[in-house]
């Protein structure tokens, strides 16, 4: 790879700081633009969650309305899927994919650039739905007709708009992805030698690339339904129109979604676990290939959100059977992990309490996923509160947690300093113990009866309590957050972290952080999935360490 | 191993015992550690399910949670330098293929026993000569469920069963209303009320009592208060209230309207017409147009601002019913 000595020919008007970033087509850069904003649409999710959680702290309450509350809980769902988790995946990969690989950008810079602007422009038109005659979107994270088509006001409008535009920045950014990562590997990086995180996201984007076409079409046709309701019948039954097929395109959609959230969580583990415990991780291969797996049984397994809505048994055979096979890749990934563990020389850092607690809580939310599989099962727990608990600990437990260990061990790199163990172990506590206590009682809430979106509910006794404890919990996780955010805050002029503070393995460490605007003056030709390691071994021999 | 030991362990294992022995009936009371004690052979099937995948979860779990802490502490650091290598294994093809086929093999037992219990949590048991299957039709509306029995009785809310009888649900919504779904725990699984689709779905009450539930599909701003309410009785008091209700209905002395201003009104304009249980829901209570019969008629099957056409496809009876009641009830102004 060619190095770039001197400065980059850059106009004048591009050089101020607010200017610099305004048109930077840095991936690095636009990783970060990624990483804030998505930060800033996690605390308004955040907020909503705390409010949905007051609402339900007692029994009849009314702190929120009816309506209020369906808005909240809309714009939390969508808020968390489509403003947060994703997004952030997307910023966390921009900016280390190519650092990873090895490559000097990503594959085209300039629709980079453009990816992250019309993220921003979407979530600013799904905020405006706040301010929409007739209030937000009020019809859950689903949209499901007819009442989707019968909500009044614009909020629903301006909800499906702000998706259009960021299903556009989300295929530019994965078209990127795909592209930068078939054809920027290094000299020597083939594809069993390419990180797992990278693995993921590619197998992410590509999930992306298939799926979201169909949400398009979807929201189209809901757009179009609600605009000229005596023109077009796709939902509307008495049209003609079904509204089950909305069900299918949106869960065909839907269900990769959640890999699409949780495989980049599973990469960012498969980079902790091995450098905090000191060994290469067990069965690279395995790790691998299981999340092309896993991405491709997602394709197939929509309708299993939809057992209750009286599909043929066949049909729920077949969906039940496929929402089985995914465990089995899962699994392996989950004893791979625990295999890695080990015989290693464990540290527990703040990214590896993390990676560990993603471990030990994401096998519960997969485990409790079986009886959801099992449709005669799901009859009874589907769209209650077990649900709920469900995907939280997928989601929050899996995803989220996977995120902040790796802003956690990312963070030298990104910013060039460390956050402060001190600070970031407490909230680490903090958000552990909060998750649990909010989420476990969710699912035992749900059994007892209680459906989830109810703005309230009449039980004093033991369902009370069960809320209770998730209101105290939801606030134990906001307080962790609020640690946490004081820890990037005291890192502005935190410790400075060398090139590689955590001794790991992979390419992004072999570089100054934060990496130069062209990411490396040289790559080492990479000769395994571990280069740092090779070349430290290769130095040691040599004596030069 | 010593005596001393022995007795310990001896005790640990007693205590553990004794543990267990109080914790299975605490489950089996539940607690929410498991579905609703089931009153319907479909709900006890799906249980006996839940409580067979349940087995192999939690022995998963328990492992993979042990393996866990053992690890972390057995392999944490102590006095080694952080920066030494813990132990260069690269994996292992047999134990990779073991964790693949241990979990095919318990999902395969799951699917086994949940496909021979399917039949009898699915299938609507035959009509036996004796005693014909109730058939009734459920429609999920905004914000209450309306009853049909074969008689032509209209219930709202509360569904009426004989104990033992097989009562066929076949469940739907009408065009003009949005996704409800039909849920009473204790009775099976849910099935969804689609505009425009027909459902089915059936329970065999094992006993008397009320059994409640509620909609389970997000349906609106009212969607938490869409109660539902099965009462079931001995198959000789059923019969005599059916035929009581057919004849009420039909001489316009039943009490329909008053449990459709329950079920249907006193959601939003409150059980005593004080309105604004949900928000801006007008006051009944001494309002004008409690006595105007075809105002509200028009009100009801048409809807207006937040409240949706709740009556758009009632009967005359039914509507008549409804006028009538509230006339009675809020004209006065008591």
């Amino acid at each position: 790879m060619a190095t770039s000595g001197g400065t980059p020919d850059v106009p004048s008007w591009q050089r101020g700081r607010v200017a610099g970033w305004l048109v930077t087509v840095d991936h690095k850069r636009i990783g970060l633009l990624y990483i804030a904003t998505a930060g800033v649409f996690f605390a308004i999710s955040g907020f909503l969650a705390l409010l949905i959680r007051t609402q339900l702290a007692q029994a009849d309450q009314s702190i929120v309305t009816g309506t209020s509350y369906n808005e909240s809980v809309t714009m939390h769902g969508t808020g968390m899927v489509f403003f947060v988790v994703v997004p952030i995946l997307a910023g966390l990969g921009n900016f280390l994919v190519p650092l990873m690989i090895g490559a000097r950008d990503m594959a085209f810079p300039r629709l980079n650039a453009l990816s992250y602007w019309l993220y921003l422009f979407a979530g600013l038109v799904f905020c405006l739905s706040f301010f929409a005659k007739g209030g937000a979107a009020n019809t859950g994270w689903t949209a499901y007709p007819p009442l989707s088509l019968q909500s009044p006001g614009n909020g629903q409008d301006l909800w499906i708009l702000s998706l259009h535009i960021l299903t556009l920045s989300s295929l530019a950014g994965v078209i990127n992805f795909v592209v930068t990562i078939q054809h920027m590997r290094t000299a020597g990086m083939s594809w069993t030698r390419m990180p797992l995180f990278v693995w993921s996201i590619y197998v992410y984007a590509w999930l992306l690339l298939l799926v979201l076409p169909a949400l398009s079409a979807g929201l189209t046709a809901l757009l179009l339904e609600r605009q000229f309701p005596g023109t077009f019948h796709f939902f509307e039954p008495s049209g003609g129109g079904s509204p089950v097929l909305y069900q299918h395109v949106f869960w065909f959609f839907g269900h990769p979604e959640v890999y699409v959230m949780i495989l980049p969580a599973m990469g960012i583990v498969s980079e902790i676990l091995p450098v905090f415990s000191r060994k290469p991780i067990f069965g690279y291969k395995a790790i691998a290939f299981s999340s092309v797996a896993i991405g491709f049984f997602s394709l197939l397994v929509w309708a299993h959100h939809m057992f209750t809505v009286g599909l043929s048994t066949p049909l729920n055979i077949w969906f039940m059977l496929v929402s089985m096979v995914i465990a089995v890749p899962t699994g392996m990934k989950v004893f791979n992990w625990l295999a890695t563990l080990w015989r290693g020389n464990l540290s527990f850092d703040t990214p590896m309490l993390f990676a560990v607690a993603f471990l030990s809580v994401f096998v519960f939310g997969g485990l409790t996923g079986i009886y959801l599989a099992a449709f005669p099962v799901d009859w009874q727990l589907h769209d209650t509160y077990f649900v709920v608990g469900h995907f939280h600990y997928v989601l929050f437990g899996g995803a989220v947690f996977a995120i902040l260990g790796g802003l956690v061990y990312w963070w030298p790199k990104l910013y060039g300093r460390l956050l402060d163990e001190r600070i970031t172990k407490p909230a680490f506590w903090l958000t552990f113990v909060g998750f649990n206590l909010t989420f476990f009682p969710q699912h035992l809430a749900g059994m007892l009866g209680m459906p989830r979106r109810i703005f309230t509910y009449y039980d004093t006794g033991l369902l009370q309590a069960y809320n209770l404890a998730s209101t105290i919990g939801s606030f134990t996780m906001g307080v962790g957050m609020l640690v946490f955010l004081a820890a990037i805050v005291k890192s502005l002029n935190g410790r400075r972290a060398g090139n590689d503070p955590w001794l790991a393995d992979t390419l992004e460490w072999y570089t100054t952080s934060p990496p130069p605007p062209h990411n490396f003056d040289s790559v080492p030709y990479v000769t395994s999935a571990r280069p740092l390691h090779d070349l430290r071994r290769t130095l040691k021999d040599s004596g030069a360490l | 191993m010593t005596p001393l030991v022995r007795s310990k362990l001896l005790a640990t294992v007693a205590a553990a015992l004794a543990a267990l022995a109080f914790a299975v009936p605490a489950l089996a009371g539940n607690g929410g550690f498991a579905p609703v004690p089931p009153a319907s052979p479909n709900a006890e099937g799906i249980t006996q399910s839940y409580w067979f995948i349940t087995a192999f979860i939690l022995g998963i779990f328990v492992l993979v949670e042990a393996l866990l802490i053992v690890f972390l502490i057995r392999f944490r650091r102590r006095r080694r330098h952080r920066h030494a290598d813990g132990a260069q294994i690269h994996g292992s093809s047999r134990l990779e293929t073991m964790w693949t086929i241990g979990p095919v093999l318990i999902l395969f037992a799951i699917a086994v026993f949940v496909f021979a219990k399917l039949p009898g949590i699915k299938d609507v048991p035959a009509a036996s000569a004796g005693q014909p299957n109730l058939v009734v039709k459920v429609t999920g509306r905004q914000y209450y469920w309306q009853f049909e029995y074969p008689n032509g009785v209209i219930a709202i809310d509360e569904l009426r069963a004989p104990v033992g009888g097989v009562v066929q649900l076949d469940v739907t919504a009408p065009p003009f209303d949005v996704i409800h779904s039909w849920w009473i725990p204790a009775l099976g699984g849910k099935i969804d009320a689609i505009p425009g689709r027909l459902n089915h779905t059936w329970f065999k009450a094992d006993r008397a009592g009320v059994f409640s539930g509620q909609c389970a599909e997000l349906c609106g701003l009212n969607h938490a208060r869409m109660l539902a309410r099965v009462e079931a009785m001995p198959q000789a008091t059923f019969d005599a209230w059916l035929a009581e209700r057919q004849a009420q209905q039909e001489a316009g002395t039943s009490p329909l309207g008053r449990e459709a201003y329950d079920g249907v009104c006193a959601k939003c304009h409150g059980l005593a017409g004080e309105g604004n249980v949900a928000v801006n829901a007008p006051q009944l209570q001494g309002s004008s147009l409690v006595s105007d019969a075809a105002g509200i008629e028009r009100l009801l099957r048409n809807g207006q601002n937040l409240m949706p056409a709740v009556g758009r496809d009632w009967s005359d009876t039914q509507m008549r019913a409804m006028t009538d009641y509230l006339k009675e009830r809020f004209a006065s102004g008591n």
